[in-house]
C-alpha cells in the first residue's frame, strides 16, 4: 500500500485514479454472463466527481442521500458522489413493487434525507410505485445516469476520517429501523483489515452477486477491490438466483482470486450443479471463497467442496468468517488457504455454556470456526448476565472493540449506548459492541458462533425481526389476534434456519373459520412481504400463548412450547 | 426461436407437476388458481422455476411473469397467448 494513509474514501478514488488510471474498476454481467458495462478508475472518479457537483448543489454535507441504484456502476457513482460531496449515503434495497410494507418508509422517517440517488428510467416510469412511495417526505429524486453535470464542479471541502460515510440499516424493526452510523475512519480501518486477512492485492479479482446495498456485498466487495486497486465483476443478485453456475463460470473466466457468498449461495451451487453446464469451468484460481453473513454450517462446505473438487476447487479456499454492519463489516476471519476449522462438541456441554468434547455420536455436533480477530481489534466472550469476561471453550456472548467498530445508531442514543457502549466489570475501558450473538474462543483464539440473545430470524444472509413478521400475519386476515402470535427459528444451530409462526385464532372466530385457507393467507403473506417461506404456521386457541405480566409475547418460552410440543392448538 | 407447441393444459400440468416437487410438503395445497407465495414460492424458487419452464418450454420468459401472473393458471394462459401471437406473427 502507498506510504500516507487515506483520509476518507474520497481520498482513496483520487488516488486509485492518478495511481492505475486506465485500469477497469468494475464489469458488470448481464443474467446470462456477457460484458454488458465497464467502468476505469479514472472514467468513476470523473463521473464521481460531476455526480458530487449535482450532489452538493441540492444537499449540505452531512445531509442524508438514499442510494436506490441496483447492481451496476451507476451504484458506485452515486455512492462515491456522495462520498466527494461530504453527504451520507444511506444504501437501501429497492423496495419490491407488490411489496405494501417495506422497511423504506421507517428508514426516510429516521434518517430524513434530502435526495435520493437512482436510475433514469427507474425515476421516470418502469416504477412508477417508487417516487410515489416517498410522495409528501421533500425527497428529490435525482437520476445518476443523466449526463447533466459539470466536469470540474465547485465542491466542499474533503471529507475527513471522522465524518460519517454511511448509514447501514440492518438492524431494527420495520417500525423501528437502526442506522449505524459508519465513518471514512471505520470504512478504512476494515478495508485495511480485510486486505490483510485475505491478503489481497492488485491482482484479487472478485467476481460477486451479493447485493451492493448489503454490508457484505459493499465493503467486503466492492470497497476492497477499490482500496487494493484490483478488478470486481458484478452480477445482479437475481442472475445468480436463477442461474448460480454464472458466478462460478465468472469466477473462472476471469480468474477470480476471491469470491464471497452466505452460506445458502454455496448451497443453492450444489442444489443446481448441472454436470453438463460446467463445461470449460475450472475454478482452481479461487483462492478465497468466503462464506460469511449468516451461520456458516459444516455440511455446506463439504458438500460445496466435493461437488466442485473435480472442476478444480481446492478445500482449503473455504473461509468462514464472521461480521455485521455494527463492526462496518468484517469482525473475524480465517487464514488464508487454510480451510475451515471444525470442531466436535457436546451438545449437553454447549447447554451448560461449554464447549466439551462429545460424549457419544448421539450428543455430537459440528461447529464451524469463524477465524480469529483481525489485526487492531479485540473480541471478548461475556457472560451477558454478570458481564463477567470469560475464559476459552466457555460459552458466552461476543463483544468487539477496535477502530471498525461504528459510532453507534443514528439519532438513538438510547439503543446506541446499550449496544456500543458496553463495559466488562473489573476491566478499564468501556466502549464495547456487544453483537447479541453467542459463541467462545477457543485457546488458540477461534471464534464459534452457538446461538443468538437478540431476537433476530436471519434467513438468507438478511436480518428479519419477529415483531415484523407477527404484524404481517395478524394484518393479513380478521380472525388473528393482534399481539397474539410468535416467530422464532427452528433451528438448533446445525441445520439452516426455519421461520415457525405461531399464532391465536379470535375467540369469536374460532367455529367459523377453514384453518388451511387461513394457513394458506399467513404463507402467502410472509412470503410476499418477507420472502421467507415459513418452516411451519400453528394456529392456537385464545390465550394458548406465554405472555409476561404487562401483555408481552415470551417467544422464548413460547419456542421451548411448541418444541416440546405443549402448545395447545386450535 | 420458434416456441414448443404446447396447449395451456399442458403447460398448467408441467407447472403444477414441478410445483409440487419443489415444494415437497404434503399439507400445502398446489392448484391451479393458489398463487405462488400461499403455495410457498418465494422469489427466489419462482425465478429459478421460471428458468426451468423456459428450457422446457425452449423460450425466453421474463423472470417477472410470476409476479406479473400469480397463478400457475393466469401464468399457462399468458405463455399460450404469447405463443398464438407469435404464431400469428410468423
Amino acid at each position: 500500500m502507498s506510504a500516507a494513509p487515506f483520509s476518507s474514501l474520497a481520498d482513496l478514488l483520487r488516488r486509485r485514479a492518478a495511481a492505475q488510471p486506465d485500469e477497469r474498476a468494475y464489469v458488470v454481467l448481464s443474467d446470462r454472463g456477457r460484458e454488458e458495462a465497464a467502468v476505469t478508475f479514472a472514467e468513476l472518479h470523473d463521473r464521481a466527481v460531476a455526480m458530487a457537483g449535482r450532489i452538493a448543489a441540492r444537499a449540505a454535507p452531512g445531509e442524508r442521500a438514499l442510494l436506490l441504484c441496483p447492481t451496476g456502476i451507476e451504484f458506485m457513482i452515486g455512492l462515491f458522489g456522495c462520498f466527494l460531496a461530504g453527504v451520507i449515503a444511506v444504501p437501501m434495497m429497492l423496495p419490491r413493487r407488490q411489496s405494501a410494507r417495506d422497511a423504506s418508509a421507517g428508514i426516510v422517517a429516521d434518517c430524513t434525507p434530502r435526495l435520493a440517488l437512482s436510475l433514469g428510467r427507474l425515476i421516470g416510469g418502469e416504477r412508477g410505485d417508487l417516487v410515489g412511495r416517498f410522495a409528501g417526505t421533500g425527497v428529490e429524486f435525482l437520476a445518476v445516469d443523466d449526463a447533466a453535470g459539470a466536469a470540474a464542479p465547485d465542491l466542499p471541502r474533503a471529507p475527513r476520517p471522522a465524518d460519517l460515510a454511511l448509514l447501514q440499516y440492518t438492524s431494527g424493526s420495520t417500525s423501528a429501523p437502526k442506522g449505524v452510523m459508519v465513518s471514512h475512519a471505520n470504512l478504512l480501518a476494515n478495508l485495511a483489515m480485510i486486505e490483510s486477512a485475505f491478503g489481497n492485492t492488485k491482482r484479487s479479482t472478485y467476481v460477486s452477486w451479493v447485493p451492493l446495498y448489503h454490508d457484505m456485498g459493499l465493503v467486503i466487495n466492492v470497497l476492497q477491490t477499490l482500496y487494493v486497486g484490483s478488478l470486481c465483476v458484478l452480477l445482479a443478485p437475481v442472475a445468480f438466483i436463477q442461474r448460480p453456475l454464472t458466478w462460478l463460470r465468472a469466477i473462472s473466466d476471469y480468474r477470480a482470486e476471491v469470491a464471497v457468498a452466505p452460506n445458502f449461495g454455496f448451497d443453492l451451487c450444489v442444489e443446481r450443479y448441472r454436470a453438463e453446464q460446467m463445461d470449460g469451468i475450472d475454478l482452481s484460481g479461487w483462492r478465497l471463497a468466503l462464506n460469511g453473513a449468516e451461520p456458516v454450517r459444516a455440511e455446506t462446505i463439504e458438500r460445496f467442496a466435493a461437488t466442485f473438487a473435480p472442476h478444480g476447487f481446492a478445500a482449503g479456499a473455504i473461509y468462514p468468517a464472521y461480521g455485521m454492519a455494527e463492526a462496518t463489516v468484517l469482525i473475524a476471519a480465517g487464514k488464508r488457504g487454510a480451510g475451515a476449522v471444525m470442531r466436535r462438541l457436546s451438545r449437553d456441554g454447549l447447554q451448560r455454556h461449554r464447549a466439551e468434547a462429545p460424549r457419544g455420536s448421539g450428543d455430537e455436533q459440528v461447529a464451524v470456526g469463524c477465524g480469529r480477530a483481525l489485526i487492531g481489534e479485540r473480541i471478548a466472550i461475556v457472560d451477558p448476565a454478570t458481564r463477567r469476561r470469560l475464559g476459552p471453550d466457555r460459552v458466552g456472548e461476543i463483544w468487539v472493540a477496535g477502530p471498525n467498530v461504528a459510532g453507534g445508531y443514528w439519532r438513538n442514543l438510547e439503543a446506541s449506548e446499550a449496544v456500543f457502549g458496553a463495559r466488562i466489570d473489573g476491566e478499564a475501558g468501556a466502549g464495547w459492541l456487544r453483537t447479541g450473538d453467542l459463541g467462545f474462543l477457543d485457546a488458540a483464539g477461534e471464534l464459534f458462533i452457538t446461538g443468538r440473545i437478540k431476537e433476530v430470524v436471519i434467513i438468507r444472509g438478511a436480518n428479519h425481526y419477529p415483531q415484523d413478521i407477527e404484524d404481517t400475519v395478524q394484518s393479513c386476515h380478521p380472525a388473528l389476534r393482534r399481539h397474539g402470535g410468535a416467530a422464532f427459528t427452528a433451528g438448533d444451530g446445525v441445520a439452516a434456519e426455519r421461520l415457525v409462526v405461531v399464532q391465536e385464532v379470535e375467540r369469536t372466530e374460532r367455529n367459523r373459520i377453514v384453518a388451511d385457507e387461513v394457513v394458506g393467507r399467513i404463507r402467502e403473506a410472509i412470503v410476499s412481504e418477507h420472502e421467507i417461506v415459513p418452516h411451519e404456521i400453528v394456529l392456537l386457541r385464545p390465550g394458548a400463548l406465554p405472555k409476561t405480566t404487562s401483555g408481552k409475547i415470551q417467544r422464548n418460552l413460547a419456542r421451548q412450547l411448541w418444541l416440546s410440543g405443549a402448545l395447545e392448538r386450535l | 426461436m420458434p416456441p414448443k407447441n404446447v396447449t395451456e393444459a399442458q403447460i398448467c400440468d408441467w407447472c403444477l407437476a414441478y410445483v409440487k416437487r419443489t415444494v415437497g410438503d404434503p399439507s400445502i395445497a398446489v392448484g391451479p388458481d393458489i398463487t405462488f407465495p400461499q403455495m410457498g414460492l418465494d422469489s427466489a424458487t419462482s425465478a429459478y422455476f421460471v428458468v426451468e419452464l423456459e428450457e422446457w418450454l425452449g423460450v425466453e420468459l421474463d423472470p417477472e411473469i410470476v409476479v406479473e401472473h400469480p397463478t400457475i393458471g393466469q401464468l399457462a394462459r399468458h405463455v399460450v397467448s404469447r405463443q398464438g401471437g407469435n404464431a400469428g406473427a410468423g
